[in-house]
């Protein structure tokens, strides 16, 4: 019991008390260089506007949240049906590859307007498609490659035991690939809430944690802007720390 | 030995580089002293908040006309697509002056950026709250329960002052719209933000599908703040307060720059065909058409002017101010919290730059001003 302890207060003590110096540096920075507030603006006076603007940092939060959410959910089922399906037929697979790759690099900024323009401004199914794009993308690469991870002496196991494909997919591949799934869902994660935010910029309803920063920039008050921000890191780190609590305990049997 | 031969190499390529690339350096640096003692003109550069169009005719036509060399100056014109905050620019130092609405200035001044304003060229609104004639949006109030848009970025205030003065600014759903007219004529939206001299004039070159013609202002109804009472100043021209203090060439190149930039502004006034043309030349991917009108809708903010071009009246000023404590957005919001300091605004500049063009002659009032017709275009072509 002991030892559990010490060794989690190992851990989490060493990145905070880096985070703590890091920010005391900043404040200090500032203070010290007289920095106006428009060039970097300090940590207290961020605190000090979260704390003003506590109610609509966090509703805005909850927007971006609840979208970045719908997106990685969806992006992800539809990333391991579709690697799934490319994994089984390898005409998908060679069809698929410079697709994907394409869509990969395909910017929001020029994403938003269109899917804005088709689906309405007023609506947030826009940002829900934007991040499930961006979820996609590394769900199925990380997922294909894990269901090629079967190995050859593990399939003509598979073949010597007439074990059906249900069988060999359960046992074998599934196994195999859930490390390589999970890896993609960590990734996905925290782009989800990036792609959400970004599209925020660029139309939809006033709702979101993009919205008021570009709001807050546009009057130069970065302290501000950066309270908004705080939202979306705190909003990335829950997303990252869940799908991460996902994995640790899909593979808790695996960890020997 | 190969090893350390490979070794000996890898590092003499990287000392020869940096050699080089040091070399460069220092010689950059001797060349710029050089110009800068050489040359006889003064460089200035001038930051636009937006694109190259019409909306900055004036600096165009003083650049084009040779207003700005006259004055000693050579004045680069940088613009910004929103990527570059101009008052935050010419805060940290990277430009001279800067064009920049005094709403969103007030806020960075409030957050340090110690800057000027110089001069107010735009001394009317020009911000517009479109809709379509049948959906029954008249004034404020009948925005109650709809969904308008707004660009955000700054540009919002003045629909919230409106919203705070009919009491809805909660009843109403908000949406960030893209710089065009599309999520009105989609209907995505019951009222969107205009410019009168750029979003409007997209609406008029735009084809009604029902008519096949392209739309005319019968279609549509607008509420203009400066008829609510929630205007607020847009262009003007700012300067670094602390230059201006402390630098005399600055402060005399900034009278000099005043005077180009007026009489750049005049020589719109009178030739606003010519005007659009230096502006398209100037590489505006704007059409013709939508050029000339904006030229012609942006000279109706400037002339008849109040008093002079470009003095800061305060009464204006100070009823931009007050609403920029007052107004709240959704989030409760305002544009600044306390009063700005005295070094915001100066008429000392724009004065002695007016005094100087009145005695050359120069019309700086426009009180014969009459705006011309213009025929749009389908696209603005």
């Amino acid at each position: 019991m002991k030892g559990i302890l010490s060794t989690s207060l190992n851990k989490v003590v060493p990145p905070v008390a880096l985070l703590v110096v890091l920010i005391a540096i900043w404040q200090i920075a500032t203070v010290v260089g007289e920095i106006p507030a428009f060039l970097l603006p300090s940590p207290f006076a961020i605190v000090d506007e979260l704390v003003q603007f506590f109610p609509a940092i966090s509703s805005a939060t909850r927007v971006t949240g609840t979208n970045a959410l719908i997106g990685l959910v969806a992006g992800a089922i539809l990333g391991i049906l579709v690697a799934l399906v490319a994994n089984f037929v390898r005409l998908v697979d060679s069809l698929l590859a410079p697709l994907v790759a394409a869509i990969a690099v395909v910017p929001i900024v020029a994403l938003a307007p269109i899917l804005y323009s088709m689906f309405g401004a007023n609506s947030e199914l826009s940002r829900q498609i934007i991040a499930g794009i961006a979820v996609f993308v590394p769900v199925f690469a990380n997922t294909l490659r894990g269901l090629g991870q079967v190995l050859p002496v593990q399939r003509d196991l598979m073949r010597a035991y007439a074990a059906s494909p249900l069988q060999v997919a359960r046992t074998v591949t599934i196994p195999a690939a859930l490390p390589f799934v999970f890896t993609g869902l960590r990734i996905a994660s925290s782009l989800a809430v990036i792609s959400a935010l970004i599209a925020e910029y660029f139309g939809g309803p006033r709702t979101g944690i993009g919205s008021f920063i570009t709001t807050a920039a546009s009057g130069s008050n970065y302290s501000r802007a950066w309270a908004y921000v705080l939202g979306a890191i705190l909003l990335g780190l829950i997303f990252y720390g869940v799908t991460l609590a996902a994995e640790t305990f899909a593979s808790r049997h695996r960890r020997r | 030995m190969k090893h350390s031969k490979r070794v000996s190499l890898g590092l003499g390529a990287i000392a020869a580089t940096s050699a080089l690339l040091l070399a460069g350096c220092s010689s950059d640096a001797g060349r710029d002293q050089a110009s800068g003692s050489g040359d006889d003109l003064t460089p200035v550069k001038l930051q636009l908040q937006w694109t190259t169009q019409a909306q900055f005719a004036g600096y165009y036509a003083a650049l084009d006309q040779g207003y700005f060399e006259d004055e000693g100056l050579d004045v680069e014109v940088i613009t910004s697509g929103g990527d570059i905050v101009p008052q935050d620019a010419l805060a940290a130092g990277d430009v001279d002056y800067a064009i920049a609405w005094v709403t969103k200035v007030l806020g960075s001044i409030e957050n340090g950026a110690n800057i000027t304003n110089v001069a107010q060229i735009f001394e009317r609104s020009a911000t517009l709250q479109v809709a379509f004639a049948d959906s029954g949006i008249e004034t404020v109030d009948d925005l109650a329960g709809k969904t308008i848009g707004s660009w955000g970025f700054g540009n919002e205030w003045e629909l919230y002052a409106g919203l705070n003065k009919a009491g809805i600014t909660d009843d109403v759903s908000v949406v960030t719209q893209a710089f065009d007219m599309t999520a009105l004529l989609s209907g995505d939206i019951d009222a969107a933000q205009a410019m009168t001299y750029n979003e409007y004039a997209q609406l008029l070159e735009a084809v009604n599908p029902d008519t096949g013609e392209l739309y005319t202002p019968e279609d549509f109804t607008d509420i203009d703040w400066n008829e609510v009472g929630t205007a607020m100043l847009q262009d003007a021209i700012w300067a670094d307060a602390e230059r201006l203090d402390s630098d005399e060439d600055y402060a005399e190149t900034t009278v000099k720059f005043l005077k180009a930039v007026v009489q750049g502004w005049v020589y719109a006034k009178e030739n606003p065909e010519e005007a659009a043309t230096i502006v398209t030349e100037a590489g505006s991917t704007l059409g013709e058409s939508h050029q000339l009108w904006m030229t012609n809708e942006v000279n109706k903010l400037i002339w008849p002017s109040g008093s002079k071009i470009g003095m800061i009246d305060t009464a204006a000023w100070d009823s931009t101010v007050e609403m920029a404590l007052a107004t709240s957005n959704e989030t409760g919001a305002t544009i600044i919290t306390e009063e700005p300091p005295a070094t915001a605004y100066s008429n000392e500049y724009i004065e002695q730059a007016l005094t100087e063009l009145e005695a050359d002659g120069v019309d700086v009032t426009g009180t014969d001003f009459t705006p011309i017709e213009v025929t749009l275009n389908e696209g603005g072509n």
